[in-house]
């Protein structure tokens, strides 16, 4: 579509204003899904590093996971039937430094697994995060609620809950912690469909993560966002290119008059936009995979060329949506009108 | 022998509910490599059987017959592909397309015809027809940079470039000063009798007319004399 391009070169600034604006509203919202997603990972990175799987908590929980008590008989069998399979629990708390200085943890105990660091007792596995707190292999850690003391062994990486790092403790620490026997959660690995199990209801992965508190209520506020961004960007194609559209109506009807056909001019259109588009999106992807690269320390910012591809899709689809709305004038467009219309 | 024949062509417009016919009943018979102009007071319904006649709008009744075919019966698709291969348009004002070049203008009518040529050939055949209407060294010139004179000549080359049979010019010279308005016309004169294309002008410019092989006047939507 050479005389597409020969229109762009004619009106570069026009064309450059919208490139702009494009530009601008696909970096805000690949920054704002970077910010969800890092928010995300910041809240719940342990549960997203799973496996696809079931989870299972008891019935009376109310969808509640720290409420949730799984009959010791149901574990057993439920273990003994899935070789992957394991129980877990997941308590918020806190353990003191050798300064005494208190940091928020979210402690998590399971059944052996691959899918969980082994501990053994007295010993506490943390998220890096807290290195930076000063925090060493070896160090010693004490909690009000243990009789011991826990000895760091090692760290993880990017392992989160709740927006706090997760500390892996051994099984028996945690019943003595938390004054409890049972375990909280099931999780069985590679389960696409959910098992019926007495007194236990199931939740894929994705439904597990919406019963966190706030978690939802977190993604669904920033989605919100960057999906009313995307749409805004359909909008503005539509404008942008209805107003061009408008006044090009004589030159359209020329076109016409002279037998060019309306796919042609559509073709046109078509093409600028996504030449545009495309321009446009290659500096906001630059752009924002240089922000993720450089974003201050402790943002929690994940950008991943994945999202940043499938919005850029739903970008180029949504500005196509859009430009092809406003065209439905050219359709209109009667050669008639143009010709009486005078110079285009 | 006529290529191009028009008749009882009716017109009638509807306004809410007031209907005004506009052309009562027109027959018209052009000529291979002949001009005819159409003359006649403002709302006599010149223009309104030019653009008929070119396929720009529908008639309310009548036939029109274009080399042997049934203009009348005709999709909206056959019509617009007759209007780029077979026809050529002048406007009142030159109509060019404000960011394209000369050449390029040319081209686009080219491929828009679908005249299988090569870019070499496209190039050629540009530079012949420019040559012809005396453009030829303003090629890569952009329409805003052009006189009302050269603009009309561009159009009147974009109008022939792809050979049409039948050439509509819609007052071509209404922009134009006297001088150049008589090179127009013998411009168009000139590409009628060389390419043997049938053209058929309205004017409101008596000084026009001596350039016509026919003069047809018209009033009240009839033909007065000269069809």
């Amino acid at each position: 579509m050479k005389i597409a391009w020969k229109e762009i070169k004619k009106s570069k600034s026009r064309f450059i204003i919208l490139g702009s604006i494009v530009f601008l509203v696909s970096l805000l919202t690949f920054i704002i899904s970077g910010l969800a997603n890092g928010l995300s990972q910041d809240n719940a990175a342990l549960i997203k590093d799973m496996p696809e799987g079931q989870f299972y908590m008891d019935e009376d929980a109310d969808e509640t996971y720290n409420l949730s008590k799984i009959n010791e008989d149901t574990q057993d069998k439920v273990l003994k039937d899935n070789k992957d399979a394991a129980a877990l629990s997941i308590q918020m708390g806190f353990v003191n430094d050798a300064d005494d200085k208190q940091q928020s943890v979210a402690f998590v105990t399971s059944t052996d697994s691959d899918l969980f660091e082994s501990v053994g007792e007295g010993e506490i596995i943390l998220d890096e995060s807290l290195k930076e707190k000063g925090i060493k292999v070896g160090d010693t850690l004490t909690n009000n609620q243990f009789s011991d003391d826990f000895t760091v062994k090692g760290f993880v990486d990017q392992k989160k809950f709740s927006h706090s790092p997760v500390a892996y403790i051994n099984m028996e620490n945690y019943k003595e912690m938390y004054r409890v026997n049972e375990m909280q959660l099931l999780f069985v690995p590679d389960q696409d469909k959910a098992q019926t199990i007495d007194g236990l209801q199931a939740f894929s992965n994705k439904d597990f993560l919406d019963t966190i508190p706030s978690y939802s209520a977190e993604q669904l506020s920033l989605n919100m966002i960057v999906w009313f961004l995307v749409v805004i960007s359909g909008m503005l194609f539509g404008i942008f290119f209805y107003m061009m559209n408008v006044q090009k109506i004589g030159l359209y009807g020329i076109l016409k008059a002279v037998g060019v056909k309306t796919s042609y001019l559509f073709k046109m259109m078509w093409s600028q936009m996504i030449l545009i588009t495309l321009i446009a999106l290659v500096f906001s992807v630059a752009l924002s995979q240089g922000f993720a690269m450089f974003a201050p320390e402790g943002m929690p910012f994940h950008l991943t060329i994945e999202t940043t591809v499938q919005l850029s899709v739903v970008f180029v689809i949504i500005g196509f949506i859009g430009a092809t709305l406003s065209g439905i004038q050219i359709k209109k467009v009667e050669p008639l009108q143009a010709i009486q219309q005078g110079e285009v | 022998m006529s290529v191009f024949t028009v008749d009882e062509v009716k017109k009638t417009f509807t306004n809410g509910e007031v209907q005004e016919q506009v052309l009562k009943g027109v027959n018209l018979s052009l000529k291979q490599g002949e001009i005819t102009a159409l003359v006649g007071a403002s709302g006599s319904g010149k223009s309104t059987i030019l653009t008929i006649a070119a396929g720009l709008q529908p008639a309310s009744g009548g036939v029109i017959h274009f080399d042997g075919k049934n203009m009348t019966n005709m999709s909206q698709e056959e019509i617009r592909k007759i209007r780029a291969t077979e026809f050529g348009f002048i406007f009142q004002s030159s109509h060019l397309v404000p960011f394209l070049t000369v050449e390029e203008q040319l081209v686009l009518m080219l491929d828009v015809s679908g005249t299988k040529m090569k870019k070499k050939e496209q190039k050629e055949e540009v530079e012949k027809i420019l040559k012809l209407v005396g453009m030829d060294h303003r090629k890569d010139a952009y329409p805003a940079s052009l006189s009302g004179g050269e603009k009309q000549r561009v159009a009147i080359s974009r109008a022939i470039i792809h050979k049409p049979k039948m050439l509509f010019a819609d007052e071509p010279t209404a922009s134009l000063d006297s001088k150049r308005s008589k090179e127009v016309m013998m411009l168009i004169r000139d590409l009628t009798k060389t390419l043997h294309i049938t053209t058929l002008m309205v004017t409101h410019e008596e000084e026009m007319l001596p350039y016509a092989d026919h003069v047809v006047t018209m009033k009240d939507g009839l033909i007065l004399e000269g069809a």
